[in-house]
């Protein structure tokens, strides 16, 4: 019943390094993937808000993203109403939550990250667009805690906006 | 069908070394601490006009409006608070009042077309602080 003694001991690295590297570049990629996101974005303080955590929403919640200013750092004459990284009018809003709550046939949260200089009748269009859904919660987002130390918000102290390539 | 005897059995750690090394370098560089977010609920009323909903009187209503200065810099955002325009430190001192009496009391704010979002995000996050959590959002 004696097993064979393994006469090779030495373990061969290489296939393991190769899985460890389709390992990282899978994450990388569906991180960058995940975290794709209107980032001329500038949000506003709100540390006393309800602090977000991945957890903390519900799976179904649906986030919607209002920009006052272009990748240019210039004021958009309308902002910029956008899902993912797919700009929506208002109508297209209104049809995506209801499609959305019909799916579900329940409340869920709907989450705007709004540009701090967005004019409140953006902001309007989007929440009416909810309210037509049947959808009467609304949470804005803001910043809880500034880690960046304020770099990834400069147009919020300096009032200079800055330019994506 | 012996096989060769190893000679050399001891392990090379050299290039796993060499390849967490890359891997640690990597993620150091790459990774960015992000900022902690948090989110402010507020109450959508019916789309109606904001003079067919009557407020009980004993409501605190805060309206918020603002001119066409959006920009940082002199104007925020101008608050008007029983007919009175007031800064936010001002209505802070009310809402704690309010919150004294009740956390419970419905704090409706009215918004301009062109306030900036940031006056109407700077004013629940001072309810925030007083615990009042009712609040509603109309559009003036």
């Amino acid at each position: 019943m004696a097993r064979k003694l393994q006469e090779n001991p030495q373990l061969d690295m290489t296939p393991m390094i190769d899985v460890v590297f389709e390992l990282i570049i899978f994450f990388v990629v569906t991180l960058t993937e995940a975290q794709k996101k209107d980032e001329t974005i500038e949000l506003e303080n709100g540390q006393h808000g309800i602090v977000l955590t991945p957890e903390e929403l519900p799976p179904e919640h649906m986030q919607i993203d209002i920009a006052s200013v272009g990748r240019d750092g210039k004021r958009l004459a309308t902002p910029r109403i956008s899902m993912g990284d797919r700009t929506l009018t208002k109508e297209q809003v209104y049809e995506r939550v209801k499609a959305r709550y019909e799916k579900y046939n329940r409340e869920f949260p709907v989450l705007i990250r709004a540009d701090f200089e967005t004019p409140h009748s953006a902001v309007r269009d989007v929440m009416d667009a909810c309210t037509k859904a049947k959808i009467w919660k609304i949470s804005f987002m803001a910043v809880a805690e500034d880690k960046t130390k304020g770099e990834s918000r400069p147009a919020l102290r300096t009032g200079k906006r800055k330019v994506f390539k | 069908m012996a096989r060769k005897q190893q000679e050399n059995p001891q392990l090379d750690m050299t290039p796993m070394i060499d390849v967490v090394f890359e891997l640690i370098i990597f993620f150091v560089v790459t990774i960015k601490q992000e900022d902690i977010f948090s989110r402010l609920n507020v109450n959508r009323p019916a789309p109606s006009p904001p003079s067919a909903t009557e407020t009980p009187k004993d409501d605190i209503s805060c309206t918020i409006e603002i001119g066409k200065a959006l920009y940082h810099g002199e104007r925020n955002g101008v608050y008007v608070y029983n007919k009175k325009e007031v800064t936010l430190q001002q209505l802070e001192g009310y809402l704690r009042e309010t919150a004294a009496v009740s956390v419970d009391t419905p704090i409706i704010v009215k918004c301009a077309e062109n306030s900036p979002h940031k006056a109407l995000v700077d004013l629940l996050d001072v309810c925030y602080k007083y615990k009042l959590f009712s609040v509603s959002v109309f559009t003036l």
